[in-house]
């Protein structure tokens, strides 16, 4: 594992940072994110320092132009699938006048203060980055225009840019490339005015469907993830684990573990028991041959875990009131339905991986991991040093889904590599990914409404418990302060214009460990709410769009709420009727700031089971950077959430997860795969999220669907009864 | 112990008794052939073996000896893709990318042996490959627009 080379980086009055020191005389240009608190403390960390101010720490984003004009753009979004190191170069590139295959996204790493303190997570990344990373790129184009002008002895006004370089408008001969202009560019004061940014009017590269970055090399099995980490020297670790939910180690010795052939190191702690060795079966052969002794957990059984989490009206943290819901909600007349989903595994195909090097004065460490700064203070914790030492480098991830916003891997790795001197390897089995770690949370719904004498919903509350999702991986202060999960109750407020409304969410502690699964309480929270509209439109004798439709407001949201659905609608050819034996069932929702609907075309299986032939999306995500990447994360939304909706189910019985391999716990396949057909709408000039939000309808789309073929009305994930 | 994967010989160590899977990433740094559950289920860890595809988790490496071993870096021949990665490539099918080199592997002994799949055998052959990402649609588009890209090769020689 190579070192990254020193920058050091000048602080203009902009408070953009320019970076000298890159390889080869070049200019690097790096922006903090847009939190205040984040430029403030970099502000302490300059004002503090002798002049000139100089910071070795590198900021949260930068980009890079090599003398020989390559462009490399480091960020600290990792690439799990989702196509961000794409998008992000789509818009770098629109700003600096690049063609996208000019730039090359790079993970930044996870060292010094100001890297990212979020994670890729929660399809924020391009809603997030979008107006810093113009506002730099076009920072930087602006730096090199006003160099070559200069250079070339004309106003910057007379010069033109394209394809990386400045040339005379009217003598288009005398130019000067990127590459040339860089070196001394980078001496130059970043100009105090923000430039102007290109109208969208006047975007080739934002909007346009141009093919992944990423895509080359994982065609040819080239690409590296954490499991595929490797380094000169390296062993294989592999570690102890507790026989059961909740059990933990009584007492640790090496035993015969250390005479066993290839070990090299035997760790036996308080609370951590492992071996590293020169091949992984070494490794796992000898930790059996520990000497170790656990605590007994308690007996588990899921129903007991069920039976925690229920919904209470009226109990939980109110999170949406309109009017007076509890007062229109007294009386004849109430309708009420409760709505239930299971467990969940988050089975990215790649079990968690990382390889870690302790060195006696730094850490490094290549991990497949949403977090690369959590990661980097997990390890520093463990090992009891200075976070700023610890050096997390993201690989590509082989899926995230949420699970990988914690590593515990790495600080495996790192417990091992500290006792081995040596870089150790840890790549977790599939029972170990069932096994440990934390879990999608069940959850509890209760829905109650009534209706007006003309069919229009007058009050609608929305009562959901769930484990944590975000709580469990926060300090208690915090959660006092939000009072429910943030996390559990995303998608849980009610989109619908009705006069009184109240929505609370009640957070259940639980005994097993439960944490952000992809969307959060999305796929849960919408297959309540949009299963109950469902049933409201049929007792209101209305068809379930036009119901939707009618309850749309009149602001931006309700606007773009009825636009998706009467595309879906058209797309379907809803109101037509399906092929015999087949029927539609439609649903939709807002997250993240994006907007879907689903249409889906179901069947019963002759040997029983749903058949989901057809699904019809519609996302209107503002304005989609990629639109064939929207369509990607759709399509996957819609399989991912499928299987959950129609297979998935996990369980604890006497004391362990049920499942330890895909036999008792199988995804969804080829066979039950839909057709889908995506539509991206876009809507404005703001990007928002496509990672998460087309995850939301599908269940319940499926469940109406199904309700409309068979009268059958499905309230419980999976939906296993047909 | 000699190996021959991807028409280059490797020596090996004959004992203990492993899996090709683990000798393929961990002993020869071949890293392309992916891990997803050890146990025959997901299909992540597909390569050839005398062009048929198996399940390298489930390969004990004594019964490779001597035969001919593909692995998703051998599909290729230098800079040319071969004809299922052109389409996978095309589709814009990966997602994470985790899954698909097995289901290049798959999709590549099923057209090899079947020059005209139709979607029930596309469907029949890629059923055991998991894709977590769920990059289904594209992936059986891609088979498909495979096969018609290999016919048109082997029609043009
Ligand atoms: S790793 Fe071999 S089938 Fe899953
Ligand atoms: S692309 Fe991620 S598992 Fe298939």
């Amino acid at each position: 594992m190579s070192q990254p080379p020193a920058r050091r980086w000048r602080v203009s009055r902009r408070g953009f940072l320019i970076g000298a020191g890159v390889v080869g005389g070049g200019l690097a240009l790096g922006a903090t994110l847009g939190l205040p608190w984040l430029r403030l403390a970099l502000a302490d960390v300059v004002d503090g320092a002798a002049p000139p101010t100089i910071v070795t720490t590198d900021p949260a984003f930068w980009f890079e132009i090599a003398a020989d004009g390559r462009v490399r753009l480091a960020m600290p979004k990792v690439e799990m699938g989702q196509g961000i190191h794409t998008a992000l170069a789509q818009i770098a590139a629109e700003e600096l006048e690049l063609a996208w295959e000019q730039i090359e996204v790079v993970p930044s790493s996870s060292a010094g203060p100001v890297a990212d303190n979020f994670g890729t997570n929660a399809s924020n990344s391009v809603a997030s980055l979008f107006a810093p990373l113009r506002e730099t790129a076009a920072t930087m184009r602006e730096l090199l225009r006003a160099e070559a002008a200069d250079r070339l002895g004309v106003a910057p006004a007379a010069l033109r840019v394209a394809n990386g370089a400045f040339f005379v408008a009217d003598d288009p001969e005398r130019r000067l490339s990127y590459g040339e202009l860089a070196a001394d560019a980078a001496r130059r004061e970043v100009p105090a005015e923000p430039p102007v940014l290109k109208p969208s009017t006047a975007w080739t590269l934002i909007g346009a469907s141009v093919p992944r970055v990423d895509l080359p090399a994982k065609i040819r099995g080239a690409a590296t993830y954490g499991y595929d980490a490797r380094a000169e020297g390296m062993l294989y670790g592999a570690v102890a684990r507790p026989p059961s939910l909740g059990a933990t180690l009584r007492r640790a010795a090496p035993g015969e573990a250390a005479r066993r052939p290839g070990v090299v190191a035997v760790v036996a702690e308080r609370d951590f028991a492992g071996v590293a060795a020169e091949s992984r079966s070494a490794a796992a052969a000898a930790v059996r041959a520990m000497d170790l002794e656990w605590t007994e957990g308690p007996p588990l059984q899921q129903e007991q875990i069920d039976a925690r989490v229920r919904a209470v009206p009226g109990r939980g943290v109110v999170i949406q009131r309109a009017g007076n819901a509890a007062a229109a909600l007294r009386g004849p007349g109430v309708i009420t339905a409760e709505y239930r989903t299971p467990m969940a595994a988050h089975a990215h195909l790649e079990p968690q991986a990382a390889l870690v090097d302790v060195r006696p004065d730094r850490v490094l460490a290549r991990v497949s991991t949403q977090y690369p700064l959590g990661t980097a203070q997990a390890i520093a914790r463990a090992l009891g040093r200075d976070a700023r030492t610890v050096e997390v480098v993201p690989t590509y991830l082989g899926g995230g889904f949420g699970r990988r916003m914690v590593s515990e891997v790495a600080v495996e790795a790192a417990r091992l590599s500290a006792a081995a001197g040596r870089p150790v390897h840890v790549g977790w089995s599939r029972a170990e990914e069932f096994h440990h770690g934390f879990v999608r949370p069940p959850t509890h719904h209760v829905l109650r409404a009534a209706l007006g004498p003309d069919g229009r919903i007058v009050a609608l509350e929305h009562s959901q418990a769930s484990g944590g999702v975000i709580f469990p991986f926060i300090p208690a202060p915090l959660r006092a302060l939000f009072g429910a999960d943030f996390g559990a109750w995303r998608g849980a407020c009610i989109s619908y214009a009705v006069p009184h409304i109240s929505v609370s969410a009640e957070h259940v502690p639980l005994p097993i460990a439960t944490g952000a699964w992809r969307g959060l309480g999305l796929l849960a929270n919408i297959f309540a709410i949009e299963s109950f509209i469902d049933e409201l439109a049929h007792i209101a004798g209305a068809d379930p769009l036009a119901f939707r439709i009618a309850h749309t407001g009149d602001d931006e949201h309700g606007r773009r709420l009825r636009a998706v659905l009467t595309t879906v609608a058209e797309r379907a050819g809803w109101g037509t009727p399906a092929p015999a034996g087949r029927a539609r069932g439609v649903a939709c929702s807002i997250d993240a700031g994006t907007v879907v609907a689903h249409i889906a075309e179901v069947s019963r299986k002759p040997e029983g089971g749903v058949r989901v032939h057809t699904v019809w999306a519609v996302v209107d995500p503002g304005l989609p950077i990629n639109p064939d990447g929207v369509a990607a994360q759709t399509e996957g939304n819609i399989c991912m959430g499928l299987s959950s909706v129609l297979f998935e189910r996990l369980s604890v019985r006497n004391g362990r997860i049920a499942a330890d391999n895909f036999g008792a716990y199988p995804l969804l396949t080829m066979r039950d795969a839909p057709a889908i057909e995506v539509t991206v709408l876009r809507s404005g000039d703001v990007p928002y999220g496509a990672g998460e939000p087309p995850m939301g309808p599908i269940g319940a789309a499926v469940a109406n669907a199904v309700f409309a073929l068979t009268g059958q009305r499905l309230r419980e994930l999976p939906l296993t009864e047909v | 112990m000699n190996l021959v994967i991807n028409g280059q010989t490797y020596q090996v160590a004959k004992d203990p008794p492993r899996v090709l899977l683990w000798v393929l990433r961990d002993e020869l740094g071949l890293t392309g052939t992916k891990f997803g559950c050890g146990a025959g289920y997901c299909g992540a860890c597909t390569v050839h073996l005398d062009g048929v595809a198996v399940r390298s988790c489930q390969v004990p490496v004594s019964r490779v000896a001597g035969r001919a071993v593909t692995t998703i870096e051998g599909l290729a021949r230098g800079e040319e893709l071969h004809p299922v990665q052109r389409a996978f490539l095309e589709a814009q099918t990966p997602q994470c990318g985790w899954c698909m080199s097995g289901q290049m592997m798959t999709a590549t002994a099923l057209i090899a042996a079947n020059p005209r799949p139709s979607e029930e055998e596309i469907i029949a052959a890629m059923d055991g490959n998991y894709c977590r990402c769920g990059a289904y649609a594209r992936i059986r588009r891609a088979v498909a627009r495979a096969a018609a890209l290999a016919r048109a090769a082997t029609e043009a020689v």
